[in-house]
Order: C-alpha cells, then sequence, then structure tokens
C-alpha cells in the first residue's frame, strides 16, 4: 500500500491533472477501504465530463462490491444506454442479472454480446447454458452444437449436449405416442412439463448427438489423468 | 552567373555558388517553416473537441443498428425480430437523437448551432494556417531567387511547362529541363511530406499537399468537417435496410454441421426435411 502511495505520488507530479492518475486515486482509496471518498472523486471525473468511461465503471464495480446489486444493475443500464457497443459492459450486466436469477434479462445480454462478437465460443456457450436452464431445450442444444462447432472437442459443451440430448429425448418419450409419425424433420412439440421443446430435430439425430457427444467426452477423458477418467465413466454410463 | 551553352544537348555548367547558396536554403527554410507551423497549430486548435455524451449516444445507437443487420444470422429469430422492432421504432420516433426538436431542421438551419460555428471556425483557421506560409514562402522565393537557372530536371517535360517553371528566364530556346528555383519549391513541397511524417510522425499539419486538396474542396462547403451528419436522415436510412433484412438462423443446420466436423457423416445433405 505504500508503494502503490509513493508511486502515486511520483505520477501526480508527473502527470498534473491526468484522468488515469485520478482513477487510480480512486483505487488507491477504495483498495484503502476509503469507498466514499473513492465515489466523491468519481463523481466529480463524471461532472466534469459525463462521457467518462472509466469513472463511470468505477462507480459501478463499486456498487457491486457493496452488494447493492439492484442499484449497480440500474446504473449500468443507464451506462449502457448511451454506451451500447461495449460489449464487456453487456457481459458484466447479464453476470449481474444471473447473481439475481433473472434469467431472461441475461439471456438478452448475452445476445447483444453474441451479436457483437459472433465467433467467440464462450460467449455461445454461456448463453447455452442460460437457456437450459430457462428450459429452453431446443435453443439450448443448437447453441452447445454451435459451440462445438466453433471450438473442437469443447468438453463442457459436449457435457451440456448430452445432457441436453438426453433430456429431450426423456421427454419426446413421455409425449403421448398417440402422435402420429411426421416425416418431416423437425417436429414442434409443446411440453407438458413446462420444457420448451419446439423445433427439435428428429429422434434419431438426437440419439446420434448424445452418442456422438458420448464418444467425444471418452477419447477426451483418456488423454486425462486416471481419477477423472474414473469419475467421467461412471456418469456417462447413467 | 556563367553558362556556357556547349551542344544541342544543352549542357550547361552552373556555379556551384547556386547549389549552396539557393538549393539548400529552400529546402531548409521549408523544414524549419512546417514545423513552426506544425507548433502553431497544436497550439491553436488545443485539445481536440470531446464528443457530447448525447453525440455519442446518437453515434452507438447508429452502430447497433448496423450490428444487428450485419450479424443477425448468429442469435435466434424471436431474438432478432425484437430487437429489430424496437430499433425500428426507437428509429423512427428519434429517440436516440440529441435534440428531437431538430428533427424536421433542413440542414441550413443546422448550421446556426453554435458549436458547429465553433467548429467550421476552427476548419478555416487550419486552412489559413496552411495557406499563408505557402504563399510567403512563394513570394519571397520570387523576389529572391528569379531570373536563374537553379538545376536541371533528370525527365523530360512538355513545352508548356516552361512558362511555369522557368518564369524568370525568357529564352525560347532552352531545354524545359533546365528550370528556376521556383520548380525547386514546388518539389520540395510535394516531397517533404515523407521527411515530415518522419520527424514529426504520421498526422501533422505541415503538409502542403493537404492544404491544396483543402483549398479545391472549399468550393463545395457542403460537408465539411464542422457540419454536423444528418443523424435522423441516417437512423430512417438504417430503420429502412433493418426493415429488409431477411434473417436466416445461422444454426439451422448445425446438427448436420457438427457431424460433418466430427467425421460421422460425409457431407451436408440439403435435403427438404431438416
Amino acid at each position: 500500500m505504500d508503494l502503490a502511495k509513493s508511486v502515486l505520488f511520483l505520477l501526480d507530479k508527473r502527470f498534473d491533472g491526468s484522468q488515469r492518475v485520478r482513477r487510480l486515486h480512486g483505487l488507491v482509496n477504495e483498495a484503502c477501504g476509503q469507498a466514499s471518498e473513492a465515489e466523491v472523486i468519481y463523481t466529480e471525473m463524471l461532472s466534469k465530463d459525463p462521457t467518462n468511461v472509466l469513472a463511470s465503471k468505477r462507480l459501478i464495480a463499486q456498487l457491486k462490491a457493496r452488494g447493492q446489486l439492484h442499484l449497480a444493475t440500474q446504473e449500468l443500464v443507464t451506462y449502457l444506454d448511451t454506451h451500447s457497443n461495449d460489449f464487456e459492459a453487456w457481459l458484466e450486466l447479464s453476470h449481474l442479472y444471473l447473481l439475481q436469477h433473472l434469467y431472461q434479462q441475461a439471456a438478452f445480454c448475452l445476445e447483444e454480446v453474441i451479436l457483437q462478437q459472433p465467433a467467440n465460443h464462450y460467449f455461445h456457450l454461456l448463453y447455452a447454458e442460460i437457456q437450459y436452464t430457462m428450459g429452453h431445450l431446443d435453443v439450448a442444444l443448437k447453441e452447445l452444437l454451435r459451440v462445438v462447432e466453433l471450438s473442437t472437442d469443447n468438453v463442457r459443451a459436449f457435457y451440456g449436449v448430452k445432457l441436453t440430448a438426453d433430456r429431450i429425448l426423456a421427454e419426446l418419450k413421455q409425449q403421448t405416442p398417440s402422435k402420429p409419425h411426421q416425416s418431416s424433420g423437425k417436429r414442434d412439440h409443446a411440453s407438458s412439463s413446462g420444457l420448451r421443446i419446439e423445433q427439435v430435430p428428429q429422434q434419431a439425430t438426437l440419439e446420434r448427438l448424445s452418442e456422438l457427444a458420448t464418444e467425444r467426452l471418452v477419447s477426451a477423458y483418456n488423454r486425462a489423468g486416471e481419477t477423472s477418467k474414473k469419475i467421467a465413466e461412471q456418469w456417462l454410463k447413467e | 552567373m556563367s553558362g556556357l551553352v556547349e551542344s544541342t544537348d544543352q549542357a550547361m555548367f552552373l556555379d556551384p555558388a547556386i547549389r549552396d547558396w539557393v538549393l539548400f536554403p529552400i529546402t531548409i527554410i521549408m523544414v524549419l517553416v512546417g514545423v513552426f507551423r506544425h507548433q502553431l497549430t497544436i497550439l491553436m486548435t488545443g485539445e481536440p473537441p470531446k464528443p457530447d455524451i448525447k453525440d455519442i449516444r446518437q453515434g452507438k445507437a447508429l452502430m447497433r443498428g448496423q450490428l444487428l443487420a450485419q450479424n443477425n444470422s448468429y442469435i435466434s429469430a424471436p431474438a432478432f425480430i425484437e430487437r429489430k422492432r424496437y430499433l425500428c421504432e426507437a428509429y423512427e420516433e428519434g429517440k436516440y437523437l440529441k435534440n428531437k426538436d431538430a428533427k424536421d431542421q433542413s440542414a441550413a438551419n443546422l448550421m446556426a448551432d453554435p458549436k458547429n460555428m465553433e467548429a467550421m471556425m476552427d476548419g478555416m483557421k487550419k486552412q489559413m494556417m496552411g495557406i499563408v506560409p505557402q504563399t510567403l514562402i512563394m513570394g519571397w522565393i520570387q523576389f529572391f531567387f528569379s531570373g536563374f537557372i537553379l538545376i536541371k530536371l533528370p525527365f523530360p517535360l512538355g513545352v508548356r511547362f516552361k512558362q511555369m517553371l522557368q518564369s524568370g528566364i525568357m529564352t525560347p530556346n532552352m531545354d524545359v529541363r533546365w528550370v528556376s528555383s521556383l520548380s525547386w519549391y514546388f518539389i520540395n513541397l510535394f516531397g517533404l511530406r515523407g521527411v515530415f511524417s518522419l520527424i514529426l510522425g504520421g498526422e501533422n499539419s505541415a503538409d502542403g499537399t493537404r492544404d491544396m486538396t483543402a483549398m479545391s474542396t472549399m468550393g463545395a462547403m457542403g460537408q465539411q468537417p464542422g457540419q454536423p451528419q444528418d443523424y435522423n436522415k441516417q437512423f430512417l436510412s438504417m430503420k429502412d435496410s433493418l426493415s429488409i433484412v431477411y434473417h436466416e438462423w445461422d444454426l439451422e443446420n448445425i446438427e448436420q454441421r457438427v457431424f460433418v466436423k466430427y467425421g460421422k457423416q460425409a457431407r451436408i445433405f440439403k435435403s427438404s426435411r431438416k
């Protein structure tokens, strides 16, 4: 801490009135536990220049650290109203929503992120997991497959694929078998248990997907250590 | 200045004093004036004007629309439709516009905005800074260094250039390749651009050629940097382009693509049943 302060002093002398130095001041204050002083610094920076990104972000981060998630969310939404192309902020907002179990909003934020970074498989993964949590198994499956396509042998994604495919199959089995077998590939099902599985692929495809997932997982774990391999095998057998 | 015309090739022997006292000084003066101009421009314009928060909002809202149109295939249909609807509505209402009442104003009215006046004045000042030194140097060269030949150009030129490049010397027969000091000035003007970018780095205001292009566009004063772009029009055009986007979800055929990728399937079947 003393080192930080002495360095900060030197910086202040050299770069007088610099925005970054002010922010560092705020950070040091925060680290020392003087949150209110830091807040004063940031609000002052913002009043001088409402477009200052650093200050707004620090304020929001402070709110989050204090646990005032609701306020933090509100502030972040205001920030994003202006700077709608800051995908990291969208990501942060999605995390905030997840902390408050607001899955639909979180999914929306992730969609914004995906719009800006469509090739990043991690965002698709997060999105898929949220959709799975919400019960939208069809979307989840598609997104997981996208992840698998973008990043070969992604273990987390393959787990997801297997889980989702199996769950959909279980759901389908539960459907009344009186429904005539349609020749069209995709079938629309309104699940009775509230899971949304419209537009799912054919049963055969689902089974193949599940098999593929199992196979890839097995091959991935064959390269891994013994203990994790055993655990994985057990899980896969169920 | 002695000049001996020897053959039809017109090989002339020039006094080396010319080289010492004209060639180098002109170059040095131009470099110095350029650097001086650059520093002065920095002094005058100060920091680049910070964009207003409403301006940022406008710009980013537009970018959001662009992104949506560009990457629409990566999000699912309902998500896309929802955003499209929201954005089209917002653009129509002018929700993101800086001042909503200005929606119907014409471009001429927008000039009355005080901020634009400032920005335009800045642009004009910059141009003045460019023109004045050029004119001064040209006049100075004409005054002091006229009436003699300075250099021989390594490449031949047409006869029409004779008037411009040999301005002080009335000789009907001399090759156009022998030129006066004014042409050396012009050569320097274009050539020192490279030198300036080395000394002053990248975006420098010592460049003569940029002023020349600025001068030629000053006549068509329509969209000068001071003039704000008409966001309302841009929003409306973005709305139009969004409404005609045909959304096709990239993930429609993904199961097949995954199978192909992992070698379970030879190729993608484009069948009617998906």
